[in-house]
């Protein structure tokens, strides 16, 4: 009998244990998790369990559903969005949240003293200010008709003034008061973040299958560097759910048991090349053309990334809000022959080496690119690709920590990146508007015509008006060739088989979203 | 009376010429036997590489001869770019010895000048050495990484660190076997003679200590390789799409788990060069060295 108890105790220990605990890996960390000062995605994805935003997105990466807000008015000239806030929120050290954390929230994100490097995507503010205690006027100066999906980015995560300013330098580093479905518990850089769960929390947003509390007690988000490590941890079940899966490893991964592979095609991160257009190697629009049609991204896909990437033609994906389909027919896709006639054409001759050279101009652009094997691959391919036409990319790779000031300067051809939008003009006015040379316009695109289209989207009052207007921009820098497309990654999870089925979302590259559809299998 | 034998008195064996004493010793000579082949095949790249080293076949990952999923054009399989691993390794040893002989070159020559100097002109001696100690506390990979940071990655500042890696070492031996020439009856002479300072350096000094500046050179040959694979391996050294042993050993990282050969065919290449580069100095040591001759 004695015995028998034991052993319920210990199954029952042992269930427990495993009902409520699960370990995340990852590739890298954040330097920090104030939403307001990373741009990172590994921050996002935890600011996303931590907090909430005032209004969420669906998976379908379109619609816009509630979140701390319950409902939300937008005046007739789109400039004033009017928040009704739930009333039942509290913040994980049990204080209800209200209007004015909400206020204070917003005007500390575009306060210039926070230096803050998404400031932009809360639009041009007038004004944020608490009616009451549940009622948020939101002014702008201007209508910005992208604001509800910046709005459910991390960077509009609503904070606590009482612990940004207990915590001062340090808030997003020794601690994080959220309302989110799981609290801040310890983190230690480039090794691990503990989040354990928010017992109050019940206002996740109606498309999640569990709106709170979490089913799950304590996640610990491990960082491993190293793709092999990650997958093995996945296969042993040291970890039950990862992102960050090498693409070689999906087949055996899908093949082990215990452990599926859930993808979603949604991809709204996407790879490309960029041409900085006044360099006088890729100033000429039928180099950029040429080289556009030199490289084979269905191979490339299928061949560096086993198929699982979507090979990309067009500059954001053609599932994103705002897309032109009108620009469908013009993508240009892998013809070499037609590139090296397209060159020899423009009077890009041949020489004894086979390299291009017009007007003492040699074809070898050099090409600026993160170090690490994603990006070594890329340009690799690229490069071969583009020795079949005369052009003898030169390869300069940097390490992270110094790629983003290299990749501001002026000393570059071509550069290489990758990006996470919510919709086209989230994309187009990240990267095409003059006013963001020479980062992150490294193209130096500086075009007026674009400049007022931009603005016309982003103001517009209508769903029309607006897919008019980026409608216009995609058409045009298309047209001109300014990138080099290469792939759309979609969003994929390697999880245990205990787990209930994930629905991967792509906001901001974060898979997981606010965890709460993470739960273990009765 | 008895007869007292005369003492029997051998003639010395006639010393043999180094290399025929070389020639003896079938492990030097297996050595030699392989660096040749590697040193051949590499000049010989572009002209014996079965693929284009950059082009890629398409067929990625294709394991080497002994798989059974083995495609028959490519022996040792293509790496993580379906490029052709053996016309790789041609070229990838071409740039690693291209590396390791220049920087030993040059760093043991102005080394080897800096120590010879250092114990010719005594006055000279304690800055040059005191130059040395400051040289000597610079690792070669965190050298490296400072050229490389400066003017970015490539073959060439690999060469320079590595090269200002040597100088330090072959100075001092340099120095340590000039110390001892230059305490020498025939110096002493060869200054009574009147011969000029040139001469004396030239023609007595530098012959009597260069044996010895050899082998110490070749014996660095191997570790300069290693350093400077390691150096490609973090991503200093060759240019994509250059190949380097280091670099590809690198790239194959990521496929350690589904396609070993990408990353251990060039690290055990590696190894190969290193031992038998480390052998043939042994050997070579154990024949010039007059010290070891007795």
């Amino acid at each position: 009998m004695k015995r028998l108890l034991t052993t319920t105790a210990l199954l029952l220990g042992a269930g427990l244990a495993q009902a409520s605990e699960l370990t995340i890996v990852r590739e890298v960390d954040s330097n920090n998790y104030d939403p307001h000062k990373s741009t990172a995605r590994a921050a996002s994805e935890i600011l996303f369990m931590l907090g909430d935003t005032l209004v969420s997105l669906a998976p379908d990466m379109q619609t816009i559903e509630p979140g701390i807000a319950e409902s939300w008015e937008v005046s007739e000239d789109a400039t004033t969005y009017t928040f009704k806030l739930r009333e039942d929120v509290t913040f994980c050290d049990g204080k209800p949240l209200t209007a004015a954390d909400v206020a204070y929230s917003v005007n500390r994100w575009i306060d210039p003293d926070t230096k803050s490097p998404v400031a932009w995507r809360a639009g041009e503010v007038e004004s944020v200010t608490a009616v009451d205690d549940y009622t948020v006027e939101y002014k702008l100066k201007a209508p910005f008709s992208e604001l509800l999906y910046q709005l459910t980015q991390s960077f509009g995560t609503i904070i606590d003034q009482a612990n940004v300013e207990a915590l001062g330098p340090d808030f997003g580093i020794s601690g994080f008061n959220g309302t989110g479905p799981y609290c801040w518990v310890e983190w230690t850089p480039r090794d691990k973040m503990i989040i354990e769960k928010h017992e109050a929390f019940t206002w996740g947003a109606p498309f999640h299958s569990n709106t709170g509390p979490a089913s799950i007690d304590k996640i610990t988000w491990q960082i491993v560097p190293e793709e092999n490590t990650r997958t093995v941890a996945v296969i042993t079940g040291q970890s039950q759910v990862t992102q960050y899966v090498p693409y070689i490893a999906l087949e055996q991964l899908a093949a082990s048991p215990g452990v599926e592979v859930v993808r979603s095609d949604l991809a709204f991160w996407t790879y490309y090349m960029g041409f900085k257009i006044d360099k006088e190697t890729v100033s000429d629009p039928a180099v950029r053309k040429a080289i556009n049609l030199a490289v084979d991204q269905a191979a490339m896909s299928e061949d560096l990334f086993f198929g699982v990437v979507q090979p990309a033609y067009s500059y954001v994906s053609q599932e994103a809000l705002d897309w032109n389909t009108a620009v469908d027919d013009k993508l240009l896709k892998y013809d070499v022959a037609e590139a090296n006639k397209i060159l020899d054409d423009a009077g890009w001759v041949r020489g004894d080496d086979g390299v291009r050279s017009k007007d003492g101009v040699r074809l070898s652009p050099t090409a600026y690119v993160f170090a690490g094997s994603t990006w070594g691959k890329l340009s690799e391919a690229v490069q071969a690709y583009l020795r079949e036409i005369g052009v003898d990319m030169q390869i300069q790779a940097f390490d992270a920590t110094v790629a983003w000031g290299k990749l501001a300067t002026q000393e570059f051809d071509m550069y290489g990146m990758s990006f996470p939008y919510v919709s086209s003009g989230d994309a187009l006015n990240l990267y095409f508007r003059s006013q963001n040379m020479p980062s992150p316009n490294r193209m130096n695109w500086n075009d007026a015509e674009t400049d007022e289209l931009l603005l016309a989207g982003a103001t517009a009052t209508s769903d029309e008006g607006r897919a008019s207007a980026y409608g216009e921009v995609l058409d045009k820098v298309h047209e001109a060739a300014v990138w080099l497309p290469l792939y759309h990654e979609p969003m994929v999870i390697a999880q245990s088989t205990d787990l209930e089925t994930i629905v991967p979302h792509n906001i901001y590259g974060a898979g997981l979203y606010k965890g709460l559809d993470l739960k273990l299998k009765e | 009376m008895t007869d007292v034998e005369a003492p029997s008195w051998d003639a010395p064996a006639p010393v043999r010429p180094w290399w025929q004493r070389l020639l003896r010793d079938p492990i030097a000579l297996i050595a030699a036997a392989v660096l040749a082949v590697i040193v051949f095949c590499a000049i010989a790249a572009p002209l014996i590489s079965p693929h284009d080293p950059f082009a890629s076949s398409r067929a990625v990952m294709k394991p080497p001869f002994w798989s059974d999923r083995s495609d028959p054009a490519h022996i040792l399989g293509t790496d993580g770019q379906g490029r052709d691993m053996l016309s790789r390794l041609f070229y990838g040893t071409r740039l690693t010895l291209i590396i390791g002989v220049l920087s030993v070159g040059i760093g043991g020559v102005l080394g080897s000048l800096l120590g010879l100097l250092a114990a010719f002109r005594p006055k000279l001696d304690p800055w040059v050495m005191r130059l040395v100690d400051v040289m000597l506390s610079f690792p070669a990979i965190l050298l490296g990484l400072a050229l490389v940071a400066v003017v970015g990655p490539g073959a060439t500042p690999v060469i320079i660190a590595l090269a200002i890696a040597t100088i330090p070492d072959s100075a001092r031996i340099a120095r340590s076997i000039a110390v001892s020439v230059m305490k020498q009856e025939y110096i002493e002479a060869g200054r009574a003679l009147g011969l000029s300072s040139f001469a004396l350096f030239h023609r007595y000094l530098l012959r009597n200590c260069v044996s010895t500046i050899m082998i110490f050179m070749s014996m660095r040959f191997g570790q300069i390789i290693l350093i400077g694979a390691a150096l490609s391996f973090l991503g200093l050294g060759a240019r994509p799409p250059t190949a380097e042993l280091g670099m590809m050993a690198a790239q194959g990282r990521d496929f350690l788990l589904f396609a070993p050969h990408i990353a251990v065919i060039p690290a055990v290449l590696t190894f190969v060069i290193v031992l038998a580069a480390n052998i043939l100095g042994d050997a070579l040591r154990d024949v010039l060295d007059p010290r070891l001759r007795s």
